[in-house]
């Protein structure tokens, strides 16, 4: 066939493949409007697909080069975009919060057992070096919260006195958001940033557990972190974990290719992060508005604290059971 | 065909595609034209703030700008590339588009993930799209996407071809006249023109039956006419 009857007894068809292409780009709430279709509608522009496509294969090889080729190159790669679509579609918050996020958490469960058992050795480490090391209460907390320590007052009275609770709770927030979401992403460096963060906020932990001990004001710390703190914690770790799967993927792809290995990984991992969001939220209020509270019982706050701990687990494990095993992951 | 599946994909039927992938250079452009952005949000949105905290008292104004601050740092990219089918404002000026590996329309994880990651391909991202034939960044293969050009598809094609010319001689003459416009020297442009009329003359002279006048007054009009072209 020569090239000019190519042209002639084809064109009007990419034209018309072109034309469906930019209606379906052009229509508002496209997807809504593609799935709307009717059949045949949909089986035209399939078939105009196809016959485009083999059109570009034939133009590559007879008509390399030539603008018909550069044209049928376009028409197949923005139908190709258009009409094919990889993954499993967002199937809504209700099958997420009920099902995705549960099933996700549930196969990240091991590693979150190995965050937890870093964070624990790493918060004895802490209580060990505080009461070998009584000049670490300097570098931890500084010397006006230690002043303050020697006169029976925690440091973290001023989250009542100096900030306005919704400027407090939002910092907070943003603060252990942006920790939850490093903690994840740096698990693409073989999983160094989590482990870091999983031991720095052990030590930290422990140490600071550590030097009110010696002040005698251990008591009145955990009466302040009981609201917020076990949910806390454990949400640091949950999102640690997901880093730490990410890390394992790099590290120890097996027989799988390393970009498709974290490529699984990192979509199911995410999932367990973006699950975790919304409690940071909540945290954050419980942490700027509750905890600081010295006319709360500390029982109340401790029973806050545990109930919160529940409701998430509840959450995260509960529903799992429900819809039973067999979700490979929402990927996309 | 080395490199099939590395720097092509294959559509339905096993139609290889070639992907025109965007290299580091046109990324790193959209990502400055991006930066700009975030930042002019930024200040507006700082500013925005300012004024709601002298009207709201208790931190508020403070407290909406902090979570507004969070938001534009980590949502902007994610936000954008989700709501317009893989672009951002710098990816719209520099022509430039999400894709998955197979060439289809991203979805809304895949973006998520590939923009999560930013932080960490701050760092290690533009080595990793130097050294990669498919020029991904850490976030891209963590999603299984890339970054490709939309193609313009403005070309021009030839109604008319005399017998025996090549599909290489066709490209020559179709990039030619959809370049004429643009060409400033008009001389060398006419000659052009003239060069490629004489091979049409010696060829198929039918095709410039009743163009002896336009010839010498307008070579590339001619040409267009003698063989029938069209915008694509």
């Amino acid at each position: 066939m020569d090239y000019a009857r190519f042209l002639r007894l084809r064109r009007p068809l990419w034209d018309d493949f072109g034309r469906r292409l930019a209606a379906l780009r052009d229509a508002p709430g496209r997807r809504r409007q593609a799935a709307a279709s009717s059949y045949e509608e949909v089986e035209k522009l399939a078939f105009a697909y196809r016959q485009v496509l083999h059109d570009h294969a034939l133009a590559a090889t007879r008509f390399p080069g030539t603008g018909a080729a550069r044209q049928l190159a376009a028409l197949a790669l923005a139908g190709t975009r258009r009409l094919t679509r990889r993954g499993v579609a967002w199937r809504g918050l209700r099958h997420f919060v009920f099902h995705t996020f549960p099933a996700a958490f549930h196969r990240q469960l091991g590693l979150l057992g190995v965050a937890a058992a870093v964070f624990g050795v790493a918060s004895l480490l802490g209580l060990v070096l505080s009461a070998v090391q009584p000049g670490l209460g300097n570098l931890l907390l500084g010397p006006r919260a230690l002043a303050g320590l020697a006169e029976g007052r925690l440091w973290t009275e001023s989250l009542t006195t100096t900030v306005p609770p919704a400027v407090a709770s939002s910092g907070i927030a943003t603060n252990n958001l942006t920790v939850a979401l490093v903690a994840w992403s740096g698990g693409v460096l073989a999983g160094v940033v989590p482990l870091y963060l999983l031991v720095l906020n052990g030590l930290m932990l422990g140490g600071v557990i550590g030097i009110t001990l010696r002040y005698s004001m251990a008591g009145e710390l955990l009466g302040f972190v009981a609201a917020h703190g076990p949910l806390e914690l454990t949400l640091i770790m949950v999102a640690a974990a997901a880093g730490l799967a990410l890390g394992r993927a790099l590290v120890t792809a097996g027989d799988r290719p390393r970009t498709e290995a974290m490529r699984q990984a990192g979509n199911d991992s995410l999932q367990v992060v973006l699950g975790c969001l919304p409690w940071f939220v909540v945290l954050a209020v419980v942490e700027a508005r509750i905890s600081p509270d010295p006319s709360l019982p500390v029982t109340l706050k401790a029973a806050l604290g545990l109930g919160l701990l529940l409701l998430f687990f509840g959450a995260a494990l509960g529903p799992y059971r429900a819809a039973g095993d067999g979700d490979g992951g929402d990927g996309d | 065909m080395a490199n099939l599946d590395r720097e092509s994909i294959l559509a339905l039927d096993n139609i290889r595609l070639d992907l025109p992938l965007a290299g580091a250079g046109s990324r790193c452009l959209a990502g400055l034209i991006d930066g700009c952005g975030v930042a002019v949000l930024l200040f507006l949105w700082l500013l925005l703030c300012s004024i709601l905290a002298m009207w709201v008292s208790g931190g508020w104004g403070l407290a909406v700008g902090v979570a507004g601050i969070f938001l534009i740092e980590w949502g902007y990219f994610a936000g954008m590339e989700i709501a317009t089918g893989g672009r951002t404002l710098g990816k719209m000026a520099v022509r430039l588009r999400v894709v998955t590996a197979e060439g289809a329309e991203a979805g809304a994880g895949s973006l998520l993930v590939r923009n999560v990651v930013r932080d960490v391909d701050y760092l290690v991202g533009v080595p990793l799209m130097a050294a990669d034939p498919l020029a991904r960044r850490l976030g891209d293969r963590l999603a299984g996407t890339l970054v490709v050009h939309e193609e313009r598809q403005q070309s021009v094609l030839l109604g008319r071809v005399p017998p025996g010319w090549s599909a290489r001689e066709v490209a020559i003459v179709e990039s030619f006249l959809a370049r004429a416009g643009e060409l400033r020297d008009a001389a060398t442009r006419d000659e052009m023109a003239r060069l490629l009329l004489s091979r049409i003359e010696r060829d198929a002279p039918e095709l410039l039956a009743g163009l002896d006048e336009s010839r010498a007054a307008a070579p590339v009009g001619a040409l267009r006419q003698a063989l029938g072209a069209e915008e694509g």
